[in-house]
This record gives C-alpha cells, structure tokens and sequence, in this order.
C-alpha cells in the first residue's frame, strides 16, 4: 500500500463506528429457521400487531435504538438509523394463516410445475384510504416487479416469481427462477408475452439467462441464453422489455439483444458503444430503442437498423439512470440515489427539457415510472402520481400518509381490467403487499 | 424452532469474534446499521450449513465476505437500504465531539457513496477488512487486476469527496 492508500485504511477504521450490538448466533438461526419455513418469496405470515421475520425489505425494526441521526434531509425529513433485532420467537403458525408454497427456495428442476396455496385475507384500507387503498395481499416482493398481463399479476421476490389473483391478492403459483443469495437480482420487473412470463434468471458479469414460464402455470417452458457484451451494468434496473411487436429486449452489457419469444432465438443484437446498459425502453410505436448508460447517458437508436440516432448526457448526476419508460412523448426513468432518488420524463428524449417529477421515495425506495392504463404512474413514499404519457404533465397527485410519522410507500402502478394495483409497504407496520387503488378518473388515460 | 438446523462447531465462537468487524464492514459497504446487520445475517446464514466445510478449507471469513459483498451488490440494484425516514428529528444523544463523529461519518458514506458498488466492495475488502488483492478477487468472484482498478478509480473519486481529504490527514475519532 502507498500513502494514500494507508491513510484510507486508517481513515476507514476510525471513522466507522462501533456496532451498538452484534449480530448473534440466534440471530441467524432465526433467520435460517425462517428461510427454511418460508419458501417461496417472503410471506408475511403474522397480523399486523405481531412482528415476525422479515426480508431485507423489512429488517429495521423500529423498537430498537437510534443509532445515528442524520439531519436535514434534503426532503424535509429525517433520516434514523435503527438497529435490526428480530422478536423473541418465531410467529410462524401463531395466529395467522397457514401458508404453503410448493416450490423450493433453491433452484428448480427445468419444466418443474409448481402449486401453489396462499392464504386469503379480507381486504384490510391501508394508508387512511388514500384513492380508496387496499392491501390485499401480504406478501413481500421486490418494489418494482409488479406487473399485470394475462389475466394475473406477477411479482418477483427473493428469486421468486409470483402469479397473484387479481380478485383477492392470493398467490395462485410461486416458482423459484434460479437466483440464489450470492447471485444476481432481477432489475426490474417480469414480462408478459402471451401466454409467457418471462424473467432474467441470470444476470451477473458475462451472463444472462432469461426464463420463460407458462403464465397460468408458472411452469418453465423456455430458457434462453443471451450473449453478452463485455459484462453486464452492476447498477442495471429495468433491463428487460418487450416491443410492440412481442420481441423482448434485454440490455446485455455493451450491446442490446433482440430475442424472438417464439423461437426462443436471439435475433439481433444492437452494440452501445457508451458502455454497459443500464436500462432500455422501446417506443410505442416500436421505431425507437432507447437505453441508458452510466453515469447517465441516454442513447436513441433506430430499432430496425440498429444504428444510434442520437445521445445525451447529464453533466451534473454521476449516478445511472434506470427503469426507463418509453411513450409517445418522450421517455422517462429514474436518477439518484437514497433520498435523491426520483423519476424524470425527458420530451422526445431530449434531457435538456427532462423535467423531475414525484417527490421521490427516499428511504431506500424508488419513485418508479410505470406505464400501464393508459398513464404514466410515479410512486414514491410522498406522492403518488399519474401523468400525461404524451406531455408528462401530471394529471393528479395524491399525498401518501405516514404511518405515525413513518413513511408509507406506493409504487410499481399496474392497470388490469379497469383497477389499479400497486406495491405498498408500510415500515412501521412492517406491512407490504399489493393494493388496490381507485385512482380519479384523469388518471383513467 | 421450525427448520433451525444444528449449530455447527466452532460458529458461535467465529460469530462472537468477527460479528463486531463484520458488521462494521457492512455499516460501510450499505452506510447503515440496520442493512448491515441483514448483510452479515443473510452471510451468516449462508455459511452456517457449509461450516465444516469452509473451516476444513480455513476460509470461513472469507467465503462469509464474499457473500457479504455479493449480496450488498445484488441489493445495490434496487430494495431496501434500511433507513428509516420519519417525520420527526429523533433527538441527539449528546453534543459537541458526537456532532462532529456524525459529521465524519456522514462525510465517509457520503464520500463512499460516490463509489460505483464494486469499487466500494473493493475499497471495504482491501482497505478496512485488509484483504489482501487476491483474496478481495476471490471474494468479488474477479481478477486481482479488475481489484486494482478499481482501487485506482476509487481512490481517484474519494480524493474529490467533500472532507474525506480532512478526514484521511486525520479527524474525529469514532
């Protein structure tokens, strides 16, 4: 080590505090007795009034101790940071439903068909019935993986992708796609073409895999590889799309790749020379490809030749721009991080007009653009909003109340068959699921 | 309790020992305690059911890092960072130096914050765990040359950071 760099290690070691407590052995036991309880995605098996195991999405608890106060929020809010201690014993089969997911947390066999029983719960109004809110069901899934087609909604979480019954919110079928703890996440959500759903079961390095999996069944019924250019963005979120025509896109390192659902065959693939792709977006009327890089980049390219139209860069954000959406007025993402974190809609992909929209999220969430009904859906823990997918001018904005002062969170906006559903938490509950939503009719589309 | 497998030897005397520097890499890999604790959790958790494997190989902190820095990069993409935004400022617990320690750390994370995941896993295993090069490319699943690249980017960002220069000439002891 030089100078420099002894300085940082001693930096590093002085700086960073001391533990207010240590991670114990039944700390981990508990968590491993959870893991093993609950396969599947993370199922929230107690009431309200009983704190059981969470997640990652769930490990503070707020009863444990405030370590250190972050002040002057730039939202207006505080930030603390609490410890994470799990209750004394496990609620699993206290008084709350059984649960049973067939599938195993590990990989599954190819084909494998799962079956799947998840428990019914009435309707409970969550956050002071904000556009007539109600979490339906209570299972914890990745923020930005809802998403509706065929009939259903499907979320991901903790390697898991959900079929969930638009009616009541049960979880109709749960299969393990293949990620493991030490492997790679899912940026973004599931895609729906036709009767397939499909979801990129690698996607680390120099791999990425898509699954496909019968979209009643969950059944595996496709597994594609996609070459990759150099290697994948370590920041990725929103890699995978489909255009209008029913070819899926997937951002695979320096390059797009095209695949033909049908076939299974990657058809084309687009080089970007920016760099890794971060996220990508296909028109509406299936002209354009639009992808991200970072720091943020966005590039236009003619989806049938592959050539680039045009790019951009925003000189004053250093970190990536993900989850793009693309309408008929432009496109639209998200940039920043933490409490910085927000959603932008550039016109025509021009990001000297981007504007910022939403509030942001904040505590680790994303204020997400989603496209879905016929508007485009923000979320966020402040506001939720929709807006013109033609000029992004916010339609209407609703507040998200606080749970005693502790945010609540709506996001990942998905329109089904005239209803809203979105992805709620609530940490001081410790609350997540889908909701419903009765949004106004201007955000009817 | 439901599915709790058998403690393995030796686990409870390695949890009691490294939980303290595990736990203080992942304060500085996520810049909060309540995700680095379900970091060394969830690493912990990993390791329990290969014990007796990684403690014939000698290396259960290092595959206990490497799934630590594994899973901080997949939570990097999008979930929880285990804040906790409310609307009321919690009250401080003393003054003067306390301030300026929150100020230095505020500071460290805003610095490592700046960092791309990879370049801040490799700054926490290199320089804070003092791994050597190749054991935080073992750990990154990388080549002890993409280790030093990011080293190089890293420290080339943080030398910009707002305070971290005054921090690194020596400042407010934790």
């Amino acid at each position: 080590m030089n100078t420099e760099e002894r300085q940082l290690a001693e930096m590093l070691r002085r700086v960073a505090p001391e533990p207010t407590r240590r991670v114990t052995v039944e700390d981990v036991a508990f968590r491993l007795a959870n893991q093993a309880a609950g396969t599947g995605h993370r199922r929230h098996r107690e009431p309200r009034a009983q704190r059981g195991s969470w997640g990652r999405g769930w490990a503070p608890v707020l009863a444990a101790a405030g370590v250190i106060v972050v002040a002057g929020a730039s939202a207006g809010i505080a930030t603390a940071l609490t410890s994470h201690r799990p209750p004394a014993s496990s609620s699993i089969g206290g008084a709350s439903p059984s649960a049973s997911v067939s599938t195993s947390a590990s990989s599954p066999a190819p084909s494998q068909v799962p079956t799947s029983v998840s428990p019914s719960w009435p309707p409970e109004r969550v956050a002071s019935g904000m556009w007539g809110a109600e979490l339906i069901n209570r299972d914890t899934f990745n923020q930005d993986s809802l998403t509706s087609g065929d009939g259903s909604l499907y979320a991901t979480g903790d390697g898991n992708l959900a079929r969930i019954d638009p009616a009541n919110g049960n979880v109709l079928a749960s299969v393990s796609y293949g990620a493991s703890a030490a492997g790679p996440p899912v940026p973004g959500a599931p895609v729906v073409t036709g009767s397939t759903v499909w979801v990129p079961s690698e996607y680390a390095g120099t791999s990425v895999v898509l699954h496909g999996y019968n979209a009643r069944t969950l059944a595996q019924v496709a597994s594609v590889t996609v070459p990759v250019t150099g290697q994948v963005s370590a920041t990725a979120s929103g890699v995978l799309t489909a255009g209008p025509d029913g070819d899926l896109y997937v951002a695979a390192g320096s390059s797009v790749a095209v695949v033909n659902p049908s076939t299974r065959q990657v058809i084309k693939q687009i080089s970007v020379s920016a760099g890794p792709v971060s996220s990508l977006a296909v028109s509406p009327d299936g002209s354009k490809l639009y992808v991200s890089t970072g720091p943020f980049q966005l590039l236009t390219y003619n989806r049938a030749t592959g050539a680039q139209l045009g790019g951009q860069a925003i000189a004053d954000l250093t970190t990536t721009a993900g989850n793009l959406v693309a309408t008929s007025g432009g496109v639209w993402g998200t940039t920043g991080v933490g409490m910085t974190e927000s959603a932008w809609f550039a016109p025509d992909a021009d990001l000297t007009r981007m504007v910022r929209l939403g509030t942001g999220a904040g505590a680790g969430l994303g204020s997400i653009p989603a496209f879905s009904g016929g508007v485009v859906w923000i979320g966020g823990s402040h506001t939720l909003e929709c807006a013109s997918p033609v000029t992004g001018q916010v339609l209407k904005s609703v507040t998200i109340p606080t749970d005693g002062g502790v945010v609540e969170y709506f996001g990942s906006v998905t329109v089904m068959a005239g209803r809203a559903y979105a992805y709620y938490q609530d940490q001081r509950a410790q609350q997540a699921g889908v909701a419903t939503l009765t949004p106004p009719s201007s955000c009817s589309g | 309790m439901e599915g709790r497998p058998s403690e393995p030897d030796g686990f409870r005397d390695f949890v009691e020992a490294r939980s303290n520097a595990l736990l203080r890499s992942g304060w500085l890999l996520t810049g909060d305690w309540p995700s680095a604790e379900d970091l060394v959790q969830t690493a912990l958790a990993a390791a329990w059911p290969r014990w007796d494997s990684l403690t014939r190989q000698d290396a259960p902190e290092l595959y206990v890092r490497k799934i630590m820095v594994n899973t901080y990069l997949r939570w990097r993409r999008r979930r929880w960072n285990g804040e906790v935004a409310t609307g009321r400022l919690p009250e401080l617990q003393a003054y003067g130096d306390v301030f300026a320690q929150v100020d230095a750390r505020q500071a460290l994370i805003a610095a490592l914050d700046r960092l791309p995941a990879r370049q801040r896993a490799v700054v926490v295993l290199r320089y804070f765990a003092d791994q050597t090069e190749s054991q935080t490319a073992a750990a990154m699943g990388c080549s002890v040359g993409t280790v030093k690249s990011h080293a190089s980017k890293a420290l080339a960002r943080l030398r910009d950071a707002p305070g971290l220069a005054e921090l690194m000439a020596g400042g407010v002891a934790s």
